[in-house]
């Protein structure tokens, strides 16, 4: 009988499923993440708009990286392995990842990825995600780490604009400032102001992947995530001494 | 407009409940959508009309339950007939 909707119908009767819309989503995600765990790999999760400069980072960071840290890409794209191609160029091992039509990627397109990339031999994995400030912030990927890649050219208002994108952000990277010469009108200290609004613990960083500028500093920002298995050692070791 | 995937998963989800069941049809479909969950209730809604024909939900309205300081997204509860 039902006694939901009060239709009278004794074969209609309500069923709470009270599930995640992403449940499995977040199943293949917490697999993902646990292989990256079992190899010591660092998994970054790279987002930002279209042309803010996400490939060019990457670039950047194989050049800066590149010799003292084995480095891995998957690229995604609606169309192209322009991506890939161009930072397999700059001396990485990339892979793309076709989404098609999908405007972002999900944990079951990155775990297919992996199948086409040495991955466990990495220190460090790049998921760089399609161009997009909306959708990608919605999926849990099996990242450790999320990096927002935001461009001088593309407004101090964008954090303020597109608030999920950014508070789940663990770092934007404030790009092209090797460009603010031609943009008077463009206010750091706004962005800096925004995102304070937004990020649960605020971090940016100013650099240019074309001068090289502030590389370092996300270098060492990279090197400070911690691998993962000495993450888990340190709690292990620190829960042991209480 | 990952709205349309969210609803593929949700269609996902209702199969898996249908069969499990032995449901004839839904009746009637409830999600739950937080104000910072990142998803566009009307544009779930309509992304789950274009789905919803000629599946086991042709005959289901959509209830959507808009949650405020929440970023959930939850399939909440479905109406079923069942033999």
């Amino acid at each position: 009988m039902c006694d939901s909707c009060g239709c009278g119908d004794p074969k209609v009767m309500p069923f709470d499923v009270h599930e995640r819309i992403l449940a499995a989503n977040d199943r293949t995600a917490r697999h993902n993440r646990e292989h990256f765990h079992d190899h010591n790999v660092v998994a970054v999760n790279l987002m930002g708009s279209p042309g803010a400069g996400k490939t060019a980072i990457l670039e950047a960071t194989a050049r800066a990286l590149g010799h003292d840290a084995r480095l891995g890409v998957l690229a995604g794209d609606l169309a192209t392995d322009n991506d890939a191609r161009r930072i397999r160029a700059a001396g990485i091992l990339a892979e793309t990842i076709t989404t098609g039509s999908a405007c972002h990627l999900d944990a079951e397109m990155v775990h297919r990825g992996l199948h086409h990339l040495p991955w466990r031999t990495l220190d460090y994995l790049f998921i760089e995600n399609v161009g997009n400030l909306v959708c990608p912030a919605v999926y849990d990927l099996g990242q450790h780490v999320n990096v927002v890649a935001l461009s001088v050219a593309e407004g101090e208002d964008k954090p303020i604009k597109y608030p999920l994108m950014f508070r789940k952000a663990d770092l934007v990277l404030v790009t092209k400032i090797d460009l603010l010469p031609q943009l008077p009108e463009v206010n750091l200290d706004e962005i800096a102001h925004n995102l304070s609004f937004v990020m649960p613990r605020p971090a940016m960083l100013k650099v240019s992947a074309k001068t090289g500028e502030g590389i370092d500093q996300w270098v060492r920002w990279l090197g400070g995530i911690g691998r993962p298995r000495a993450a888990c050692a340190a709690a292990a070791g620190a829960a042991g001494a209480r | 407009m990952h709205e349309y995937s969210l609803v593929q998963a949700m269609f996902d989800q209702i199969d898996a409940v249908v069969a499990a069941r032995g449901a004839r049809s839904v009746r009637r479909v409830r999600v739950r959508i937080g104000a910072q969950a990142g998803v566009e209730p009307s544009l779930f809604h309509t992304a789950y009309d274009v789905f919803r024909v000629n599946t086991v939900c042709d005959d289901a309205p959509l209830q959507i339950v808009d949650v405020e300081n929440s970023d959930e997204l939850v399939l909440d509860q479905l109406v079923l007939e069942v033999p």
